[in-house]
């Protein structure tokens, strides 16, 4: 393993991304803005915005960092350069992963901090799960996509996932107690919650762990 | 098949594969033995979908082959890839720049991995091939992404250039640019070239040997010099129903009424003796260009197969 080549790599899609990832961050801010204005449909419709900017910058980045390596054919001149396999495949998910990670966590430390500022901290431990599960969804795409190397596959599992986020928010919020603690005033982490959230963490790391066996083991780089 | 170059020994080479196969759904290359001595161009012909590539990504270790050995400046590329890489060029038609990036910034990148980058050579070449460090990738012609893609190659002095199709659909001026600065490379006989096309003019004009290969196998290897002094065109004068005598390398190519027009892989003042022999009259023996050598194996190479 080579860090010096995977730090160069990880550092040059970082410059290549850089202007999605000022877009996905400055929507995601101004979703979080609106979710914060205390009127009901705003913040509904505010909410829907981070959700929103939460999946489009996941298949988009997914696309822009790793599937067009093939599609463009930057692939085959990247791997021409003195990189091994398992040099570009840390530094392509890390870099993926990463500026993933920048809006997601900068959406969520703000939300979280409004609902502190806001006197809802109960909503805090609802959002957690809600947020850990955007996080296993771009963790699924991203697996898929190192798989199959296939921008209809990844697609695919996209819109499973949206029908899932639809399904998980109706489940949760029809568990009287998480509605109880969306409510409060003070935070609390109910036993469910705390479940949800370990299994969203277990699946993070298992995926991560499936896109790096994945990749590394694939015996044709182009 | 004629492999007439000595593969065997492993001294000298600058790269090898060694019985070599790969499969594919539509597409198998195999068993094949093809290496390349340091400090020479070889070049590899064959028609579109004959295995040049795939042959070339193995040697790179961006396939990896069902079977076989493969080696490049005397490190085996399955187990350093990555530091035989250090002191490899490769480029490749289908390969391709980063459209919203300038040259330039391409340089700064492919300079930070590697501590042999040349960067006054780099500006002789931006100059030479008519490029400009600001221009970035997205505007930029075929023959120009080519030159930026070969500046970027050549810049790092690799001892080992792995050149697939460069020449492919470049202008007269630009071809000649290219194939001038890859002679300049040439010039530095520790410096070794495999160049593959199926254009069979622009490998003649540079290569020291030639491989020749078919649907997935090697046909012919040998110092094009060989080539071109063993292969000829003998046309002749012999009764209908003449029948060409069982003389190696001999195949008829076309008969029209008396006029037979034959090919010889293994010319010899004794081949012009049993055609005499057996009843015809030589009207003329004549060299054969590369090109007409290239399709005479790939006939002969089909014919076998299919029989």
């Amino acid at each position: 393993m080579n860090l010096q080549a995977i730090r160069i790599l990880f550092l040059k899609d970082l410059f290549l991304s850089r202007r999605y990832l000022f877009a996905y961050f400055a929507a995601g801010m101004a979703s979080v803005g609106l979710a914060c204005i205390p009127n009901p449909t705003l913040t509904f419709v505010g909410f829907l915005l981070v959700v929103t900017v939460a999946i489009a910058a996941g298949i988009h980045l997914i696309g822009t960092l790793l599937l067009s390596e093939t599609t463009d054919q930057t692939k085959l001149f990247v791997m021409s350069l003195p990189i091994s396999l398992l040099d570009y495949s840390i530094g392509k998910i890390s870099v993926v992963l990463t500026t993933y990670l920048i809006p997601w966590a900068s959406m969520f430390a703000c939300l979280t901090i409004a609902t502190f500022v806001l006197g809802k901290q109960g909503n805090v431990a609802v959002l957690t799960a809600i947020f850990f599960f955007l996080l296993s969804a771009f963790m699924l795409q991203l697996v898929t996509a190192v798989v199959s190397d296939s921008v209809g596959w990844t697609i695919c599992v996209m819109v499973g996932c949206n029908v899932c986020l639809n399904v998980f928010l109706m489940k949760l919020f029809a568990i009287e107690e998480i509605v109880a603690v969306s409510k409060s005033d003070v935070l609390t982490w109910p036993s469910i919650l705390l479940q949800v959230i370990g299994w969203e963490l277990l699946f993070i790391l298992l995926a991560l762990v499936a896109a790096f066996l994945f990749q590394t083991r694939k015996r044709d780089v182009v | 098949m004629t492999t007439e170059m000595d593969v065997s020994s492993g001294a000298g080479l600058a790269a090898s594969l060694i019985d070599v196969s790969k499969s594919y759904k539509h597409f198998t290359l195999r068993n094949i033995d093809f290496s390349v001595e340091r400090g020479t161009v070889a070049g590899l012909i064959g028609p579109n979908g004959a295995g040049k590539s795939t042959t070339m990504r193995i040697l790179m270790g961006l396939v990896q082959p069902d079977s076989g050995s493969v080696s490049a400046l005397g490190m085996r590329i399955s187990s350093s890839e990555a530091t035989a890489k250090q002191e490899i060029g490769y480029f490749s038609d289908d390969m391709r720049l980063y459209k919203p990036e300038s040259i330039g910034w391409h340089m700064q990148f492919v300079r930070s991995l590697y501590p042999s980058w040349d960067e006054g050579y780099a500006g002789q070449l931006l100059e030479r091939f008519g490029l400009i460090s600001q221009q970035v990738v997205k505007g930029l012609s075929h023959g120009q992404r080519v030159k930026a893609m070969l500046l970027l190659i050549l810049a790092r002095r690799p001892k080992l250039l792995i050149l697939d199709e460069p020449t492919n659909g470049l202008d007269p001026v630009a071809k000649h640019e290219i194939l001038t600065e890859l002679m300049r490379v040439v010039e530095d006989d520790r410096r070794t070239i495999l160049y593959s096309s199926h254009n069979t003019q622009d490998v003649e004009q540079i290569s020291d040997s030639i491989t020749f290969i078919d649907r997935g196998q090697v046909i012919a290897s040998s110092y094009r010099d060989e080539f071109l002094e063993k292969w000829k065109r003998i046309q002749l004068h012999a009764p209908e129903g003449w029948k060409a005598p069982g003389v190696e390398g001999l195949r008829l190519e076309s008969c029209h009424r008396n006029l037979h027009v034959l090919s010889c892989s293994h010319f010899h003042d004794r081949v012009l003796a049993e055609l005499k022999d057996s009843g015809g009259a030589i009207e003329s023996v004549e060299s054969m260009t590369l090109e007409e050598i290239f399709v005479s194996s790939v006939m002969r190479g089909r014919e076998r197969s299919s029989s």
